[in-house]
């Protein structure tokens, strides 16, 4: 289906097309730190499927990743926002995977599976169980 | 208890002391937006019980659905968000991002706020397909 999304400040815009059938979570370190949270949410945006309508993101190149790959991740240098992930270097990309969070339809993207479930955070498991207020304490 | 974390690249580092009873989730949708995620982790710090020890986060200002303005600290080498706290000098809480932290295994959450707007799998994830590593 066609989406579109931005960071939060609407530096950063961007549209293309994703299947929510392949959203994911990831609960690897990286993603943990990186996002500041508990897991990440993507879907993979085949390269020629995305576009970027307006601003430059900043690339934050990792090479943490336990196969050793390095992976360039985007990020809105006004905001923070992170937008997607991909190969890093120049040229054309196979496969962007972009931050559900990001996205205006991201209610239809719910993740089908889980990735790196061996450092998901136990608590997770009784989310439903924790107390909650509608809006703030 | 003694806290330390920093982000992804080592460019910001910090330490300090927090309360992991005081750990929450929040759901809003600013949260989904600047994290890319279903949700945030934080966990408060006193501002005299915090220090940062490394290099200095680039700081954006957004508009809460209070009217509040709201300081959110993010390295800007790596995008990692470390916290949010309130504009201006004076006493202040950091609300940390409590993936960042090195112990953040010890804090789990015990209040979810901004339930309005949660992303409503959330509750189901022990029923969703995983995979130990990358398939």
């Amino acid at each position: 289906m066609r989406i579109d999304g931005s960071c939060h400040c609407g530096y950063i815009t961007f549209e293309g097309e994703a299947d929510p059938e392949k959203a994911g979570i990831c609960h690897c370190t990286d993603c943990q730190t990186s996002t500041g949270s508990a897991f990440r949410t993507n879907v993979p945006v085949p390269g020629n499927a995305f576009r970027m309508l307006s601003g430059e993101p900043a690339i934050y190149v990792k090479t943490t990743a336990e196969s050793g790959n390095p992976r360039a991740q985007a990020f809105c240098p006004k905001c923070g926002t992170p937008i997607y992930s991909t190969t890093p270097g120049d040229g054309p990309k196979p496969s962007y995977m972009v931050r559900v969070g990001t996205l205006r339809q991201r209610e239809q993207f719910v993740p089908k599976k889980q990735n790196w479930f061996r450092s998901a955070q136990p608590w997770l498991a009784a989310l439903a169980d924790i107390p909650k207020n509608a809006k703030q304490g | 208890m003694r806290i330390d974390g920093g982000c992804h690249c080592g460019f910001i580092a910090y330490e300090g002391e927090a309360d992991p009873e005081t750990a929450a989730i929040c759901h809003c949708t600013d949260c989904q937006k600047l994290s890319g995620s279903a949700f945030r982790t934080v966990v408060p710090v006193q501002d005299s019980d915090f220090r940062m020890t490394g290099g200095k986060p680039t700081i954006y200002v957004k508009t809460g659905d209070s009217g509040n303005k709201r300081q959110q600290a993010f390295c800007p080498q790596c995008g990692s968000p470390i916290f949010s706290a309130a504009p201006g000098d004076g006493p202040k809480v950091y609300m940390i991002r409590v993936g960042t932290i090195r112990q953040r295994d010890q804090f789990a959450p015990k209040v979810q706020v901004w339930a309005r707007s949660k992303q409503h799998w959330t509750n189901d994830l022990a029923a969703m397909r995983s995979v130990e590593k990358q398939p």
